[in-house]
């Protein structure tokens, strides 16, 4: 269910690489956690962000979550539609609900993250 | 024992009363209208605004609650101020009743202290006079202040006083000055349909409050698509045939159709004889009172605004409380400790007591508690999710330094929290206590709780 070609961080988002750049959103764990989305925060274009730290904020109708980058870079791209319809990111959180694309400082730091398999490991050990 | 009192707000016709109560001859000279600038040109009217708009935000949201509409919900100015002016003027009617019952004589005309006991007087009916008096309170209050490189036309640059009486919703306006006055007009004209843009000169919206605050303020501005700018100040505007250009000291040029200049008062300490007297004043023209409300001058008291402090209308006519008791004889000295304010903006801010930055520049030691309104069910019912309740506790003593709300109803919740202040409860009298199901005021007693970790509706600390 959680998909193969993304990395995840433990914060419960996830990153697609594509060469320089990196597409992050959260995971369905965190979306199911959440509950229904109200309100995101979404990010501004040109800012620069450091890995492990806060980008973007989610209001649902349960909690308030921060979103975290998994990795460093600069924001060069925001999925504006979700500013009308954050919903978006419960229906489809790996695939439209994407937030924002960054231009990763170094990609090669994604090794560090969890795989898709690792990260199943880690929300059961949260679950427990 | 004759009292005179100079201006009729809610600092002075307060006093008025009161002195009256104790005995005095009052005599009360108010140069526009009684209620002041709190309910003719200030707290009365925008509150009575805001309860249009929020009416009209509601109606939008009639589907989600389950209600068909047939037709539209508009706005129609006209009609929406005439409601602010009979509200208003049903007001005014009320204190002048107040005051006739009470036995103060009401003079309508402008007053002058031409000494410590003698006010000349001019009244609106053409006739000039002097009242004497044994003591004299001064309580003139303070009008909008205006920035001298685009002073007020009162048509394309206005006052928070012309926004309170413009017969068409302009398409844009431009506001200069995010503290709550500003704030609580952008709520008010975004939701009547302008294009509203909120330019400050400080980091944040109510730099005063909060820092959380603020920023959640920033964050509900932005979902009502109210434009913040911040860190940034309007240097110049000029007046064109579409409209006002803002020229701003980082560059841009922004048009709109009006100017609103929200940046503050001015005290109103010139035209009433304070030379004369030898009234010590301040730098910023306010006049410089004790912690009894008496001037430099003995016998001369002064209230509210004109003394420049907090300006609320609540503090004023507290200190007309004071004042007016201690011209009857008393030595009762002002206490600032516990002061709720609020500002209106959708949803409300209110807040008592220290901000968490005060307390840590004070170098105390606290616990904080937080709740989100999201997490109550009564919020949910009522469709008002956003928005929390956040409790400053003194560490050792669990002593309750402030608290700051944002959300529904929160002007009236923050109360709960001032009495506490009052009285030197903790966070666990608080929590201690049962409160109804479901009710927002649920909210303060899972801050309360949440001092100490112990709030039973939060999500463990990785969801939050
Ligand atoms: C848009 C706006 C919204 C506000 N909202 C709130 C709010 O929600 N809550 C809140 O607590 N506060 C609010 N305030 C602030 C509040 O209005 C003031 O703090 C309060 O009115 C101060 O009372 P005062 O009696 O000191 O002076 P004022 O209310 O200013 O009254 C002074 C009176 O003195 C009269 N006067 C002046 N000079 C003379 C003279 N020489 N002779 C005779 N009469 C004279 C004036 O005509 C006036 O009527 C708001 C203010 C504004 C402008």
């Amino acid at each position: 269910m959680n998909p193969d070609d993304l990395k995840y961080h433990k914060e419960h988002t996830w990153v697609r690489i594509a060469g320089k750049k990196g597409t992050i959103g959260i995971t369905d764990y965190a979306q199911e956690a959440l509950g229904d989305i109200v309100y995101i925060d979404l990010p501004e274009v040109d800012t620069a962000v450091e890995a492990d730290s806060e980008i973007s904020e989610i209001e649902s109708t349960k909690a308030t979550s921060a979103v975290i980058t998994p990795l460093a870079g600069v924001i060069v791209k925001v999925n504006d539609d979700l500013a009308e319809s954050p919903e978006v990111i419960n229906e489809d959180p790996y695939g439209k609900g994407w937030i924002a694309v960054i231009e990763l400082e170094n990609p090669a730091e994604a090794e560090d993250l969890m795989d898709s398999s690792e990260y199943e490991k880690y929300i059961e050990e949260e679950a427990k | 024992m004759d009292l005179a009192i100079l201006g009729a707000g809610p600092g002075g016709y307060v006093a008025a009363i009161k002195a009256a109560q104790l005995g005095a001859r009052v005599t009360l000279i108010e140069d526009q209208e009684v209620g002041g600038t709190c309910l003719n040109w200030g707290c009365i009217p925008t509150k009575t605004l805001l309860a249009s708009t929020d009416l009209l935000a509601k109606a939008r949201e009639m589907e989600s609650f389950g209600l068909e509409l047939q037709g539209s919900v508009t706005p129609d100015m006209t009609r929406i101020m005439e409601r602010k002016n009979k509200v208003v003027s049903t007001q005014v009617k009320g204190i002048r009743s107040l005051l006739k019952a009470g036995g103060v004589i009401l003079k309508d005309g402008r007053g002058v202290l031409t000494s410590p006991r003698d006010i000349s007087v001019a009244g609106k009916d053409g006739s000039s006079y002097t009242v004497t008096a044994d003591k004299v309170i001064i309580a003139t209050g303070s009008r909008p202040a205006q920035i001298a490189a685009f002073p007020f036309d009162n048509r394309n640059i206005i006052s928070s006083t012309g926004a309170l009486e413009l017969s068409a919703i302009p398409k844009s306006l431009l506001i200069v000055g995010a503290g709550a006055i500003g704030c609580e007009f952008a709520c008010i004209y975004r939701e009547l349909g302008s294009e509203v843009t909120l330019v400050e000169m400080a980091g944040r919206a109510v730099a005063t409050e909060d820092q959380e605050i603020s920023a959640l303020l920033a964050r509900e501005l932005k979902k009502k698509k109210i434009r913040l700018l911040t860190d940034v100040r309007v240097e110049k505007v000029d007046v064109r045939e579409d409209g006002v250009h803002a020229f701003l000291s980082d560059g841009q040029e922004l048009a709109a159709e009006k100017v609103l200049v929200s940046i503050g008062r001015a005290f109103n300490s010139e035209d009433i004889g304070a030379e004369a007297l030898g009234l010590a004043r301040g730098g910023r023209g306010e006049i410089i009172v004790n912690e009894r409300l008496e001037t430099n001058v003995p016998g001369v008291y002064a209230v509210g605004d004109v003394t420049g402090g907090l300006l609320l209308a609540h503090v004023a006519s507290r200190q007309g409380l004071v004042a007016a008791q201690n011209c009857m004889g008393a030595a009762i000295a002002m206490d600032y400790r516990v002061v709720p304010a609020a500002i209106f903006t959708h949803p409300e801010i209110a807040s008592v007591g220290l901000r968490q930055h005060q307390a840590e520049e004070r170098g105390l030691k606290t616990r904080i508690g937080r709740f989100q309104f999201r997490g109550l069910g009564k919020a949910h019912a009522m469709g008002e999710i956003a928005g929390f309740l956040k409790i400053i506790a003194e560490e050792q003593t669990d002593e309750i330094l402030g608290a700051h709300i944002m959300g529904p109803h929160a002007s009236d919740l923050i109360h709960e929290m001032a009495v506490a202040m009052q009285h030197g409860l903790t966070a666990r009298d608080i929590a201690a206590t049962i409160h109804v199901h479901p009710a927002l005021a649920e909210g303060l007693l899972e801050a309360a709780e949440d001092v100490h970790g112990e709030a039973v509706h939060v999500l463990p600390a990785s969801d939050r």
